[in-house]
């Protein structure tokens, strides 16, 4: 061993405090990136693998009604490699609680078992027996969410009927990863079922017998999606084919990109942002500790040593800290992964889960880390060694251009002495003081990023369940009926208020720019459906135009004033040109509201509805639903409280998981670089301490001229630490791609207050640390010893 | 009787008056780690200095004469054996109650200065007066160390010796009764050398501050009212200058 590796060594266990503070950070940087990243790049696998597997459909189309024997047609189209033709119909459920909220699809199984599309992953029991009629498969997510076990029976309406069915199994399927009825924003597990049966049972009740009125189809190798699905739409034109889509627009599908694009947001943005700022602490502080050895180099070099042993002998410091940081990150963050992919369980509901070490990813962000301490490391013995030695051997106290900031100062009537030691030592050298402010600074935002999320989910909440959607239920029509059913349906007992509105499934179309959603035709007057600025301020949806989200109206490259075609997907599927009227900002979907009277001439139709919303007397509410279950007429109840229950499952629920991460490593991370610029103003310090205690000074005096240092350093970085948290947040919510949601960058007082909160905890925690180290100083070495 | 013994029976003078000893050491030791690896750094050191005395501890290094120095001045503790200082238990005194007695009672001179790097001249001779009871104006300290030029630049404006004499100006801006110099002249060279002891004779001879000087070059003995020579930790012995040389007039 070189006597320059047992310097190492020796060096290694002298600074073993710093030192595992070092590793400490690299480690949390390590850790939470491979954590975050891996569960991200899991999920993916398993949703890329669960497709596969399960023959993911491409293309899905709905129609009114067509012979078995088109099926054969639509296989011929070019580019279709598979196609598969079903009964899928709506369903109600009932429940002994009366518990009117539960609706779902009935999904045809082939007579030969399981289908060659959107193959079912039997999870418990076991496959429907041949020629068995009542029996069915039912989706894990409702089973979970209603505790249905298989032998359970549950009472089905099928078609204005009846019937019992055996839950046979429980299974999922590639296709209701997330089960949505269309219409609503959000998957509500605890009120939407999947059922599959057996063809001839589904046939039978819905007098569909040799006929479908749903298709699944599979591309060929480099098939055009576009060209395809203009070939199905023009076979199914004649059946009430109401325009197939891709899985762009297959509603699970997109809510499942969208949940994904989320966790990518959390688990690579959020972690690069934490790792890159931890990389930049890294550096300042491996910087300092080789500034803090410039005696040393310069002895070294006056020993005749050249420049390339000495700066690979801290090169090789550097290295085993990241090393042993790396290691002890690598650990930790794959079991946190394997840990922390567990919580996902619940939200995404893909077969197979199991978690998956990648080696690259501590690699990879070890990596980083060295190269940032690299970096620290060259230009500080870059600095050392390109003094004389006979300079460098000397102290560094402030040398000729400090001493001109000093000169500045000289005439500044301050208290004392001891406040101009600390002024000038803050202002004396610039560049320090900088790289502890940019420190602190930067472990601001880590408290903040964690915190947020919560405020922004509240507003969200209150936002479109309080202010734009305040109604307490929405009823959903089989059929459309004339605006009396509302009148009806407002007598009522229990209702306060109910308003009939009509909803219709269309394309809107802007160029070779188009979305699929729902036109809300919305009552005049509304009271139940507001469409607001984010100011709070309800747009009024004029008698003529459509009002479009400000999300969606980008997203088309549309502003007001300008023309929109709004392609019908349901009946004639009519085609008009419509003005954009006005902008509205909501949070949640993307929506476009019309008046309904518009919408009624638009489909040429008379005053119809077909989704009534409803305030109700909470008192009443069991009453409410319990006839609502009764009418024949309902397909569906979305009841808001059973909504933002879904919400707070769906959304909350696992923006919680991470921002409860982020918070954690965030404030470990924040916690770690106070505790480090502390100890460094200490030690770059620890002279003038002891010579001012050996001047008779108490420890409590000589203690205010390092902590007035600190004090004034933490009292200009908060502040500026929260201005960046809030940009970084702005900047972070603008990478998100997600369209199921928007997250507003809210921010309360409250979470500025705590992230504030933290460093001051963690700047007041270091200076109790670094109190012990000032009350142990050793006086009769200083008097030994230069700087 | 032992050497210490001997030291501590000296009546001393200064000025050839005779005044009661300030400083009283008895059977002091102080012993560094333990067993085979013990460092005897002081035994059975006994010893009086009289107000106003100024004293030279003479010895190579490891002699103990530092830690000698350090006992006196409160930085230290002894292993055994008493030190008082006027009615002041140094042995045995809470950290406190040192720091009291820094504060109050002693000046000190280091070999590297010690002085604060972001602080000019004045206010590094205003930081200690400003902890002092009954300071002496900042400018007339600054003066009998014969820099009032110098007195609004930084300390790495300045060479050793002006450095040095801020030292010194710092450590008598708040008449402590005692003036501590541990190798004060260590760092510098010859003549800068001279004009700093220069100084502190002046302090001694002016103020009538007791001093203590350590070091190892014997040429500065002639300096003192008595001579202290330490080896191996003890008073080997102690001799009286009948005739002291100004500070000017030695040399080495």
């Amino acid at each position: 061993m070189s006597m320059l590796d047992r310097k190492l060594l020796r060096d290694l266990w002298k600074l073993r405090t710093q030192a595992l503070a070092i590793i400490l950070l690299i480690a949390s940087g390590v850790a939470m990136f491979e954590m975050a990243l891996s569960n991200y790049l899991t999920l993916r696998s398993m949703q890329v693998r669960h497709y596969e597997r399960e023959a993911f459909a491409d293309i899905f189309a709905d129609l009114k009604r067509a012979p078995a024997s088109l099926a054969a047609h639509i296989s011929g189209i070019d580019g279709v490699a598979a196609a598969e033709a079903r009964i899928v119909q709506p369903v109600r459920i009932m429940r002994e609680d009366g518990d009117a909220s539960v609706s779902g699809r009935i999904v045809s199984l082939p007579p030969t078992g399981q289908p060659e599309l959107n193959r079912l992953r039997l999870t418990r029991g076991r496959w429907i027996e041949a020629g068995k009629r009542n029996e069915a498969i039912v989706n894990a997510a409702f089973a979970d969410a209603r505790h249905v076990r298989t032998g359970d029976t549950i009472d089905v309406i099928l078609n204005g009927r009846l019937e019992k069915f055996t839950i046979a199994g429980i299974a999922l399927s590639p296709e209701f990863v997330f089960a949505t009825r269309s219409g609503l924003p959000l998957p509500d597990d605890h009120a939407y079922a999947i059922l599959w049966a057996e063809r001839s049972s589904v046939a039978a009740a819905f007098n569909m017998e040799g006929a479908f009125n749903n298709l699944t189809v599979r591309l060929a190798p480099g098939a055009s999606e576009a060209a395809v699905i203009s070939g199905i739409d023009r076979k199914l034109e004649a059946y009430g084919g109401t325009g197939a889509i891709g899985r762009r627009d297959h509603p699970s599908h997109r809510f499942v990109e969208d949940e994904l694009a989320e966790q990518r947001t959390m688990s690579v943005v959020m972690p690069l942002i934490f790792l890159g700022i931890a990389s930049f602490l890294l550096n300042v502080v491996i910087g300092r500790l080789v500034t803090a050895q410039r005696e040393q180099i310069a002895s070294l070099k006056a020993l005749g040593y050249p420049n390339a042993p000495i700066l690979l002998h801290y090169l090789k410091l550097t290295a085993a800290l990241v090393l042993a940081g790396t290691v002890a990150g690598g650990l930790a963050g794959a079991w946190l992964a394997a840990q922390m992919i567990e919580m996902y369980r619940p939200f995404f509901r893909f077969p197979d889960w199991a978690f998956e070490f990648r080696l690259w990813l501590p690699l990879a962000s070890g990596a980083m880390a060295f190269a940032a301490a690299m970096i620290g490391v060259v230009l500080s013995v870059a600095d050392v060694v390109r003094l004389p030695a006979a300079v460098a051997l000397r102290p560094s106290t402030p040398g000729t251009a400090s001493t001109t900031a000093f000169k500045s100062l000289r005439h500044l009537g301050l208290a004392g002495p001891r406040s101009m030691m600390i002024v000038r030592t803050i202002v004396g050298r610039p560049a320090r003081t900088l790289m502890t402010i940019c420190g602190l600074m930067l472990a601001v935002p880590l408290a903040t990023m964690g915190l947020f999320w919560w405020d922004s989910l509240g507003y969200m909440i209150d936002f479109n369940f309080e202010r734009v959607e305040r109604s307490d239920a929405q009823v959903t029509l089989i059929h459309a009926l004339p605006s009396r059913a509302v009148r009806e349906v407002s007598r009522m007992p229990g209702v306060f208020t109910a308003e009939g509105s009509r909803l219709i499934p269309v394309r809107l179309v802007n160029g070779h720019r188009s979305y699929r959603t729902v036109l809300q035709g919305v009552s005049e007057g509304s009271e139940l459906r507001v469409p607001r600025e984010s100011d709070l301020q309800p747009v009024a949806i004029p008698p003529e135009g459509v009002v479009l989200s400000r999300r969606l109206a980008a997203k088309l490259w549309l502003s007001k004033g300008d023309m929109l075609t709004v392609e019908v997907q349901e009946g004639g599927r009519p085609l008009r040109q419509i003005a954009v009227a006005g902008l509205a900002d909501d949070i949640l979907g993307l929506s476009a509201y019309i008046a309904r009277p518009a919408l009624n001439r638009l489909m040429r139709e008379g005053d119809l509805v077909n989704s009534i919303a409803l305030r109700i007397d909470p008192r009443e509410a069991a009453g409410v639903w319990s006839r609502l279950q009764q009418t024949a007429k309902v397909e569906a109840v979305a009841i808001r409280s059973s909504l933002l229950r879904s919400f707070d499952e769906k959304i909350s629920g696992l923006i919680n998981v991470s921002a409860f991460i982020l918070t954690g490593f965030g404030i470990l991370i924040a916690f770690g670089v106070v505790y480090n610029a502390a100890r460094v103003a200490y030690q770059e310090r620890a002279w003038e301490l002891a010579t001012l205690r050996i001047l008779g000074f108490t420890r409590r005096e000589t203690l205010t001229v390092l902590f007035g240092e600190l004090a004034i350093v933490v009292a200009i970085a908060v502040p500026l630490g929260l201005v960046l948290a809030h940009w970084l947040i702005a900047l972070i919510l603008r990478l998100r791609d997600n369209e199921s949601f928007q997250l507003p960058a809210i921010i309360s007082p409250a979470t500025f207050a705590l992230s504030a909160l933290v460093i001051i905890a963690a700047s007041v925690t270091s200076a109790i640390l670094v109190r012990r180290l000032v009350e142990k100083l050793d006086l009769v070495a200083v008097l030994k010893t230069r700087d | 009787m032992d050497e210490g013994q001997i030291a501590a029976a000296g009546t001393a003078t200064a000025g050839d008056a005779v005044t009661p000893p300030v400083f009283v050491a008895r059977d002091l030791a102080k012993t560094y780690g333990s067993g085979k690896a013990a460092v005897h750094a002081l035994r059975d050191v006994n010893l009086e200095i009289h107000a106003g005395e100024f004293v030279v501890l003479l010895g190579p290094s490891g002699s103990g004469k530092s830690t000698l120095l350090n006992i006196l001045g409160g930085l230290d503790a002894p292993t055994s054996g008493t030190a008082c200082w006027r009615d002041h238990q140094l042995t045995g005194a809470s950290e406190s109650e040192l720091t009291a007695y820094r504060r109050e009672h002693v000046g000190f001179v280091f070999q590297f200065y010690n002085l604060i790097p972001s602080l000019t001249v004045r206010e590094n001779v205003q930081l200690v007066a400003e902890i002092a009871d009954n300071p002496m104006d900042i400018a007339q300290a600054i003066e009998l160390v014969g820099l009032t030029p110098q007195i609004d630049r930084f300390p790495s404006q300045l060479s050793g010796g002006e450095q040095q004499r801020v030292a010194v100006a710092r450590a008598i801006v708040k008449r402590p009764d005692i003036l501590l110099c541990d190798e004060p002249t260590g760092a510098l060279d010859f003549d800068t050398g001279r004009i700093v002891l220069a100084a502190i004779q002046r302090v001694n001879a002016e103020l009538g501050t007791t001093t203590i000087v350590i070091t190892h070059n014997s040429a500065i003995a002639d300096m003192a009212h008595r001579v202290l020579r330490l080896r191996g930790g003890r008073i080997a012995s102690e001799e009286r200058n009948s005739k002291r040389l100004d500070a000017m007039e030695i040399s080495w």
